[in-house]
């Protein structure tokens, strides 16, 4: 009996490096497929955060409140990579919760206090994006990154919003989770489904359910009415999920917090 | 069993890996714009919690069902839809089994420390369209202390907690074993001893003259009715209370609440009015006209604080008090899952894993730019919480 068990678990790690060869190419071919979406989502950030330089300088609160809410949705939809591939940067831009700069200092600056002094928060946030915006193109993808940063994201979307969520003096967490979960269903769908398909159908399947549930609960009309429960439920199965699916793309288990650099 | 013991030691790492760190302050039920006024919570975690002296832990340990009934009394979602998105649970206004005298919640209070059981928040049916807060009270000694609600209209404790759930929380029907466990945990939390107080509830020990004048002062009969007196209603041989209504002067008639450990229950009276027990005995010097000097009055405060004092009536809430909680909450999961009891493994997962990703938030990541330092073991922290949550769906997942 020992014997026969010795004889599949050998089988499983055979099979399991050669699944590890064979699919570890196209991984890296697919996350360069990923870059596009990366630079347009950053690109949309930027774009949106020189309107705000612009509106903020120009003294036109709704203006530039408007222009925050647009580059928010491009850096949330970035979130996939963002901690994991450039933490620092990440935390310059995305301080919370007690930010002295970043999108939350001005969000609290503009939503908050309604005051539109946030020139120097401001012309920060653009050169920080900008800068991130000029690494895209040569920065090394790793699928291992890419799916951390998904799993990553999966979870922190399941966190209770009781207390507003992260954007709660603008009242646009609902926005971030929404858009969060489009970039975990674009980084998927472009990087990993194909490959997880291949591998497990039966996992994969499961996968794409709970990324269309969790799109469906984000659907809400408005943060109140979303089903936290479920929320969380559905969250932390996709990240489970993703975990095992990890093991069958021959990549490391995907990890829940970026190493500290 | 097996698992159980697994967990404790991995909720024992936990304990190594914490460390302090201020938690992120909770947000209201009514909107993004709100304001509370100064002072005032509406997040039981922000608080110095009050000590929960456990009837049970003196003779040996918790039952299944008391730590069960703590559970659910942690847990939002045995009440309604609005308390459940607000992550309101019993716990929120009865911090450990105490009172929570920084609780603000708009449109439901007046003051800080009460709260409108028939306003328009949590269940609109119940509203009766008067904002008529009460006093959030101390659930220690509860056992004693029947009837129970302000005006002590209900004999049963059991009618009551069921009450509370369907009625003021819009809660769906409760399971009978849930309000019993509720009930049980309840009737476990005890006074916090006293060692000034001796036999018959007279004062032992070392006693300043001034709480002997007051001790004197409290049995003493009113001037203008010899029928009366403060002793007379807050029976000292007893737990400091008649358990019967009186109208002293407040509005109507109201059960008359217990001293024991009345030092940390304020406000006082039914809704909360009253801050101190100088404006308590004022107002009774007042309404019964008992010709009081200072010097009495003074005296009479030092007698009911010597009498509603508590041996360490607040301990700090730290990351190794929330893991203890955890702890005796994973004890339910020792008895559920081998019993099958699929609603109520569910209901342990659904709070077990809020209550560890609130601990997280304990061990600020790199994005909180304000904490510097120790971010590898924050890290690790972190990641280690958030794998005992995911543990915590795979049992559930592996139990439907």
């Amino acid at each position: 009996m020992i014997d026969v068990r010795v004889a599949v678990c050998v089988a499983l790690l055979v099979l399991g490096t050669g699944l590890h060869a064979t699919i570890a190419a196209p991984l890296d071919d697919a996350a360069e497929k990923y870059r596009p979406y990366m630079i347009e989502g950053i690109g949309q950030a930027l774009a949106g955060a020189r309107d705000l330089r612009d509106r903020v300088a120009a003294n036109d609160l709704p203006g530039a409140k408007k222009a925050w809410i647009s580059a928010r949705a491009g850096w949330e939809r970035s979130e996939v990579f963002t901690a994991g591939f450039v933490p620092e940067l990440d935390a310059q831009i995305d301080a919370w919760p007690n930010a002295d700069s970043g999108f939350h200092a001005i969000e609290a600056r503009l939503f908050g206090a309604g005051r539109t002094d946030a020139g120097k928060d401001t012309d920060a946030l653009v050169e920080h994006l900008d800068n991130l915006h000029g690494k895209l193109r040569d920065m090394a993808l790793t699928p291992q990154g890419l799916l951390d940063g998904i799993v990553r994201l999966a979870y922190e979307v399941g966190e209770s919003k009781a207390d507003g969520g992260e954007s709660r003096i603008s009242g646009t967490s609902l926005d971030d989770m929404r858009n969060n979960v489009a970039g975990i269903d674009f980084a998927y769908r472009t990087i990993f489904s194909t490959a997880l398909t291949t591998g497990d159908a039966k996992l994969a399947d499961g996968v794409a359910a709970r990324i269309e549930r969790l799109k469906v609960i984000v659907a809400a009309h408005d943060l109140p009415s979303i089903d936290v429960s479920e929320l969380r439920r559905v969250s932390e199965e996709l990240v489970i999920l993703l975990q095992s699916a990890s093991i069958k793309l021959g990549l490391q288990r995907a990890t829940l917090e970026a190493k500290s650099q | 069993m097996i698992m159980r013991r697994s967990w404790i030691a991995t909720l024992a790492l936990g304990v190594l890996l914490a460390g302090p760190h201020g938690r992120v302050v909770a947000f209201p039920v009514d909107g993004d714009q709100t304001t509370l006024p100064p002072r005032t919570e509406l997040n039981e975690d922000a608080l110095d919690k009050p000590r929960e002296v456990f009837r049970s832990e003196l003779a040996g340990g918790k039952s299944y069902m008391i730590s069960l009934g703590n559970l659910a009394f942690s847990s939002p979602r045995i009440l309604g839809g609005v308390a459940r998105q607000a992550n309101v649970s019993c716990g929120t206004c009865h911090v450990n089994g105490a009172g929570n005298a920084k609780l603000f919640m708009p449109k439901m209070s007046t003051r800080p420390g009460n709260f409108d059981t028939t306003g328009p928040l949590f269940n609109p049916k119940a509203d009766n369209l008067v904002l008529d807060p009460i006093r959030i009270p101390s659930l220690r000694g509860a056992r004693y202390l029947a009837p129970y609600g302000f005006d002590g209209r209900m004999p049963s404790l059991h009618d009551f907690v069921h009450n509370v759930i369907v009625n003021e929380f819009a809660g769906p029907e409760p399971s009978p074993v849930i309000v019993d466990a509720i009930v049980a945990y309840i009737q476990d939390i005890d006074f916090l001893p006293n060692p000034s107080l001796g036999p018959g509830g007279r004062l032992a020990g070392k006693i300043s003259e001034s709480e002997r004048r007051g001790e004197a002062l409290f049995k003493k009969p009113f001037p203008h009715d010899a029928s009366l007196s403060c002793a007379g209603c807050h029976t000292p041989s007893g737990v400091f209370s008649d358990h019967q209504q009186h109208d002293v002067g407040s509005g109507g008639l109201f059960r008359t609440p217990t001293l024991r450990n009345a030092d940390f229950n304020a406000p006082y009276f039914h809704d909360g009015r009253f801050d101190s027990y100088d404006q308590v005995v004022a107002h009774f010097d007042r309404v019964f006209d008992l010709g009081l000097s200072t010097q009495d009055r003074q005296d009479l405060v030092a007698y009911l604080t010597a009498v509603g004092d508590g041996v360490q009536p607040y301990e700090h809430d730290g990351a190794g008090a929330s893991l203890k909680e955890i702890n005796d909450f994973t004890t339910v999961l020792g008895t559920a899952i081998p019993a099958g009891d699929k609603d109520i493994v569910s209901l342990a997962v659904d709070t077990i894993g809020s209550e560890l990703r609130e601990l997280t938030e304990q061990y600020p990541d790199r994005k909180n730019t304000s904490v510097s330092g120790g971010e590898q073991e924050r890290v690790q922290a972190r990641n280690a919480l958030k794998e005992l949550v995911l543990s915590l769906r795979r049992m559930r997942r592996c139990t439907r």
